[in-house]
């Protein structure tokens, strides 16, 4: 569920930790000074992360059937929001993209839109087979097939549909990994928006989208 | 008490304030979650998202004015609780109270939404401006019972300050000095109002839920959010302070003034776990209605 | 319903009719008469409203059939009003003037078959697919799967199961022979 497939095109592999360590080996760790064990930066980053995975605000934007899925969560017998997992109309105050099934090519620009508008840090899960590879809708003229040569996925949920119980399972795996600080796709992004612009360009035919969509 | 150490209690008082108010939001939404049968947040999530909402990065702008839209919000709730006394005779806890302190709140009551509806429009977002039109239409309609109110609490106390207006209840003696008691119409008036004051259903037509989504603040995020947060949350305890002070006979003791704000703010979330929401023009004709009935009877009753 | 059947089969030449259902009726009707008679039908029968319109690619026959489905709303009878139209330069006349509605769907059926509706608003606007490049996508000739694979990338490693052998492996032949 956590790991990103292979890519198509080969995306390279980030390593875990987003501060640089700060305590490198200069030569005072020979002169028996003691290291500190967790660096000042560090654990402000920690004490954000553990902010950020308790209070995951998802864009309520169903794309596909997935969407389905995504209401009995709120309801009293699966209940996301004893997790801090809440809906926002508005991506403005949202932090997850939920791609909620098959996502057509006109959905796509949208999407794009969404997601930029979103405030960094931000995450994408795709939530069904559709996302991963085409699903059922491999030979739709109208779909994507692979959602992360477009955006930057950090979780997938496998299945056609995924029960909500996968659905809570997935975003328990998306908090464990930003409270370890795993989560790269938005600082990917940003680095290499040219590769994903051109991903996005080779399936929208009219692209009529700004830059960047602040 | 000097002024240096007056300001110092006052900011310890705000503080607690939004602490408090926080905290409150946190049991609103373990109380409704409970009513609809869920688990619920914990009563500290408000806390977490407002922790997280400031860590955000922003890269939005649209103007000035947009900026200062939260800023308004936060200092109309700032303004509101630093004029009321917490617990009359503690000097720690009056604020800054003085005499005809109550007209200043009932201006810094307006003063926040009208800064939060000039900063929202800028964003340009076309939510905005419906949520404007009609949270500004309802208030207008709200404040009619509200003012009746407390006209009738001035013309019977014959005082503009709200220290007096609490030491004349509590000079009264027992629960039944209460103003709740001694004037039950505007009671009942200025109750009425608070429902619409404090935006649960069925008058929760700024932020409608499937129709305007979040209304105003669609377009603000980030540190914005974290100031409108705060700001909400000072809000809903200045208007609860200015009730139990009003109406309640005011507090002796600080677990006395938690206990009845605790109680005024319920009031208004179990009235809201059970209705629907309103159309804007039945709740203005709501408020018209009733309540200002209440209010002009109330304004009325002494000259007989 | 048989008295308007009756009244449509003596003012106009029914080519072919066929009841599917005891509230479902089907006429044929030549293209020439086709706008005629759904205005007859709408001012003069019970038969007002504008339930759906459809095309179907007749591809052997190198014709369209461009189908009407018309309902009366008090009795809930359907009436299908279909005609055939030829399929290379295919026009049709609009019905928007009868019925507001139909321009979308007019709008739709120019996007996914190519069928041109003269003077209908909103004719080659896209409906759903935005900057499409190739033939309408719902004719019979469109090959989708060879378009899928030439313009959507998609990821390597999928598989294809034939359905039938495999569940055949599972269960055993015996169950599958008598079907």
């Amino acid at each position: 569920m956590s790991n990103k497939p292979d890519l198509l095109h080969g995306v390279p592999e980030i390593p875990a930790g987003s501060v640089p360590h700060a305590n490198g080996c200069d030569q005072s760790c020979f002169l028996g000074e003691r290291p500190d064990p967790l660096s000042y930066k560090e654990a402000i980053q920690t004490v954000k992360n553990w902010f950020r995975a308790n209070s995951l605000w998802v864009i309520a934007y169903g794309t596909g059937c997935g969407s389905i899925e995504l209401r009995p969560l709120g309801t009293a017998r699966f209940d996301m929001e004893r997790f801090g997992i809440a809906m926002r109309p508005t991506p403005r105050q949202s932090n997850v993209l939920i791609i909620s099934g098959y996502l057509s090519i006109k959905s796509l620009k949208r999407v794009i839109r969404v997601y930029e508008q979103m405030p960094s840090p931000k995450w994408v899960v795709g939530l069904g087979s559709c996302t991963i590879n085409g699903g059922m809708y491999w030979d739709s003229y109208a779909t994507m097939k692979v959602l992360d040569l477009y955006l930057p996925v950090d979780v997938y949920i496998a299945g056609c549909m995924p029960r909500p119980e996968a659905l809570i399972g997935g975003f328990k795996e998306l908090m464990r990994m930003i409270k370890n600080g795993e989560t790269k796709g938005y600082i990917d992004y940003i680095e290499r928006l040219d590769w994903y612009r051109e991903n996005q360009k080779q399936i929208i035919k009219d692209w009529d989208l700004p830059d960047y969509s602040w | 008490m000097s002024l240096a150490i007056k300001i110092a209690w006052s900011l310890l008082n705000v503080l607690v304030a939004i602490a408090y108010g926080l905290v409150t939001y946190g049991v609103v939404r373990k109380t409704m979650a409970r009513i609809q049968g869920r688990i619920g947040p914990p009563i500290y999530q408000p806390f977490i998202d407002l922790g997280k909402v400031i860590f955000l990065r922003t890269a939005t702008s649209h103007g000035v004015m947009f900026f200062l839209g939260p800023i308004f919000r936060f200092v109309g709730g700032v303004g509101l609780f630093l004029v009321l006394p917490v617990i009359v005779g503690v000097p720690a806890l009056e604020n800054f109270s003085f005499n005809g302190d109550l007209l200043l709140a009932m201006y810094f009551m307006f003063f926040g939404s009208l800064g939060m509806a000039l900063g929202a429009a800028e964003g340009g977002h076309p939510h905005s401006p419906i949520g404007i039109g009609r949270g500004l239409s309802q208030m207008t309609s709200f404040e009619l019972p509200f003012g009746l109110a407390v006209v009738a609490l001035i013309s019977v106390g014959g005082s503009f300050s709200v220290t007096e207006i609490v030491q004349r209840q509590q000079e009264l003696g027992g629960v039944l000095g209460w103003n709740l008691f001694q004037q039950p119409f505007a009671a009942a008036a200025a109750f009425l109002a608070l429902l619409g004051m404090n935006m649960y259903p069925p008058f929760n037509i700024v932020g409608a839920p499937q129709e305007i989504p979040v209304g105003p603040p669609t377009e603000y995020n980030a540190v914005f959010q974290s100031l409108m947060m705060s700001g909400r949350s000072i809000f809903a305890i200045a208007k609860t302070v200015m009730f139990m002070d009003l109406f309640l006979g005011g507090a002796t003791s600080i677990p006395e003034a938690f206990l009845k704000t605790f109680c005024i703010y319920m009031w208004t979330v179990f009235v809201g776990a059970v209705f629907p929401r309103f159309r804007t023009e039945q709740s203005i004709r709501f408020f018209l209605g009733w309540p200002t009935l209440a209010g002009v009877v109330a304004v009325l009753l002494p000259l007989f | 319903m048989q008295t308007t059947l009756q009244a449509l089969k003596n003012q106009f030449t029914v080519q072919w009719e066929k009841q599917q259902r005891a509230d479902l009726h089907q006429v044929g009707l030549p293209r020439e008469q086709t706008l005629a008679a759904l205005t007859w039908l709408k001012e003069h029968t019970p038969f007002v409203q504008l339930t759906h319109m459809s095309v179907v690619d007749w591809i052997e026959e190198d014709q369209f059939q461009i189908t009407y489905l018309l309902m009366n709303p008090r009795s809930y009878d359907l009436l299908m009003v279909c005609t055939r139209i030829a399929r290379s330069g295919a026009t049709m006349e609009s019905v928007h003037k009868l019925w507001p509605q139909a321009v979308t769907y007019e709008q739709e059926m120019n996007e996914m078959f190519g069928v041109e509706f003269p003077g209908s608003p909103r004719q080659g606007e896209s409906f759903i697919l935005e900057g499409w490049e190739d033939i309408p996508p719902m004719r019979r000739d469109f090959d989708t799967v060879q378009f899928v694979l030439d313009h959507i990338p998609d990821r390597p490693g999928r598989l294809s199961i034939n359905t039938r052998e495999f569940i055949g492996r599972k269960v055993g032949e015996k169950r599958l022979l008598h079907d």
